[in-house]
């Protein structure tokens, strides 16, 4: 019993970074209509950049975390604008696997500069907080704080301002978007600048969870991916109830199989809400 | 002419000739309806004119100013409004957020506007908290045009505005349109409903396989034999190639 309330509690903790990650991607999805699998290493991307910033340049955390946001939405911006753009003539499955390739490149050019070893944050030593069975680290407590911030300042961007208005009106419907005025490239920029700011902000706090290596963002690709198929592609609301039901899944697994079958049993999860629900949990039926 | 489109030819990049060298146009106040068969080219004629699609050749002018091939964007800032035969209101947003998207150039106004199209069309002002989604189509129709007129523009395309609506509930919109003529604005409209349309219209345009087939006072095209046999005697003989 006290296993399974801790593990449930680990959960709640890796579905709200991975709900991070998990939004970017969606939104990227819900403008531009292709999955981008360079979200992995640009979440390493913005972990190293927040490392950078707390190891070398004594940047208190939340900074850090802000460096993580801002690196990684400037390189997504680079990667879509450089690369990816020219081939959406081509369509967007040649996106996707273009954004599949940039991103093993760009996952190897931070191996290059920064070399595969272990990085650790500068965290104070703290001892862990105990909730009668429960422990959980002040750090984890604090990046669930984070995630839950940087969730709800995405959401408050996306209902209040005129922006986050017409990237919603965009990803609805693009073309009467058009018509009212709408700068499709303006949109999509912004879109994959917070898109992938978000995936920098998952990619620190896993960072800060454990430690920084340059598959830190690659490991938790295919989570995130799960997450919003499972939430339904595009959906904002849906990659954040995907990305706790993937969570929580995969957690509660580790208590009856060995890690490595993590990721079978968020693919286990996929194929068994898209039998019922084909459109994703919150996903709108493709029209 | 405030709205004028000659020689238009374009179509799409599947079949780049659809629409053949078109004219259409439009005057301050006034109210013109094109009719034609299934598959002539309306609704193609009407997205070239609106630079959703990039006419190959001919002019769009709009108040004197050429803008053939601009971006939707730019037309839409110059005062051509748009309302597309389908998907014309973002269904996912509240009916307020939609009327807020036809107000981008002008944000400031955005509130007063709006005000205005919730005493014209009180209906619109029961749903504000609502998706647009969740209207029926004929309150998706009201809003979609409301949605347009939000920009205050000079010149209006409306691509069959009352498909899908009770006998009824065209019969309003048809009013509306009427009215949103007379005030100043150069409508532009496809319909199916032909008859009642050429009865409020001042002009018409009957397009075949992407030509002009007929122009006139909107009177002397519904008094013609020819088009009272094929377009509002029934649907049982449609000439042009992709007839039914
Ligand atoms: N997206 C598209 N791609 C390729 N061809 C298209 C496309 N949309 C329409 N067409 C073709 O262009 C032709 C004209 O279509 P259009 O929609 O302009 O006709 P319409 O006069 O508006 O007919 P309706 O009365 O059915 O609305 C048709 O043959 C149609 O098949
Ligand atoms: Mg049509």
């Amino acid at each position: 019993m006290e296993a399974l309330l801790q593990t449930l509690v680990n959960g709640l903790v890796a579905g709200s970074l991975l709900a991070v990650p998990a939004l970017g991607f969606s939104a990227i999805f819900a403008v531009l209509r292709f999955p981008n699998f360079a979200i992995g290493a640009l979440a390493t991307a913005g972990a190293y950049g927040a490392w950078l910033a707390n190891v070398g340049l004594g940047a208190p955390i939340p900074v850090a975390v802000a460096i993580g946001f801002v690196v990684a939405g400037l390189a997504g911006v680079a990667v879509e604008f450089a690369a990816l753009d020219r081939l959406g003539r081509a369509g967007h499955l040649m996106k996707a696997i273009g954004s599949l390739a940039v991103g093993m490149v760009l996952e190897n050019v931070i191996r290059f500069a920064f070399g595969n070893d272990l990085k650790a944050f500068d965290l104070p030593l703290a001892r862990d907080i105990v909730f009668g069975p429960v422990r959980i680290g002040p750090q984890q407590l604090a990046s669930v704080g984070f995630a839950l911030a940087a969730m709800a300042a995405f959401w408050a961007f996306l209902s209040l301002t005129s922006l986050g208005r017409s990237m919603r009106a965009v990803a609805d419907n693009p073309n009467l978007a058009r018509l009212k005025g709408v700068d499709p490239t303006v949109v999509a920029l912004v879109t994959v600048f917070l898109g992938a700011g978000l995936c920098g902000v998952g990619g620190t706090l896993i960072g800060l969870d454990a430690s920084l290596d340059p598959l830190t963002g690659g490991r938790i690709l295919l989570s995130v991916f799960a997450a919003a198929v499972v939430g339904g592609l595009g959906s904002i609301p849906g990659a954040v109830v995907g990305a706790f039901l993937i969570g929580i899944t995969e957690e509660m697994s580790s208590l009856a199989l060995a890690p490595a079958y993590r990721l079978a049993v968020s693919f286990a999860v996929i194929f068994l809400v898209l039998s019922f629900r084909p459109a994703g949990l919150l996903g709108r039926a493709v029209r | 002419m405030l709205l004028e489109a000659t020689d238009l030819v374009g179509g799409y990049p599947s079949a780049e000739q659809i629409v053949k060298g078109v004219a259409l146009s439009a005057d301050a106040g006034e109210l013109v309806t094109i009719i034609g068969p299934n598959g002539a080219g309306k609704s193609t004629a009407l997205k070239l004119v609106s630079g959703l699609l990039k006419p190959s050749a001919g002019a769009v002018r709009l108040a004197g100013q050429d803008l053939a091939g601009r971006s939707p964007q730019a037309l839409a800032r110059a005062g051509l409004g748009f309302v597309p035969q389908e998907h014309n209101v973002f269904a996912s947003l509240t009916v307020a957020e939609n009327l807020e998207m036809g107000c981008l150039f002008a944000p400031r106004e955005a509130k007063a506007r709006s005000a205005e199209a919730y005493a014209r069309f009180p209906m619109l002002a029961e749903k504000r908290r609502d998706p647009a989604g969740s209207l029926s189509g004929g309150q998706r129709q009201i809003l979609a045009m409301a949605m347009a007129l939000m920009a205050r523009p000079k010149a209006l395309l409306l691509d069959e505005p009352t498909a899908g609506l009770s006998p009824a509930a065209a019969h309003d919109l048809f009013a509306t349109i009427r009215g949103i003529a007379r005030d100043g604005l150069a409508v532009l409209m496809v319909e199916q409903n032909a008859l009642e349309a050429l009865e409020i219209s001042d002009r018409a345009t009957v397009l075949v396989d992407g030509r002009n087939h007929l122009d006139g006072p909107a009177a002397a095209v519904a008094g013609d034999p020819d088009i009272r046999r094929l377009f509002l005697g029934g649907r049982q003989s449609t000439p042009g190639p992709q007839g039914q």
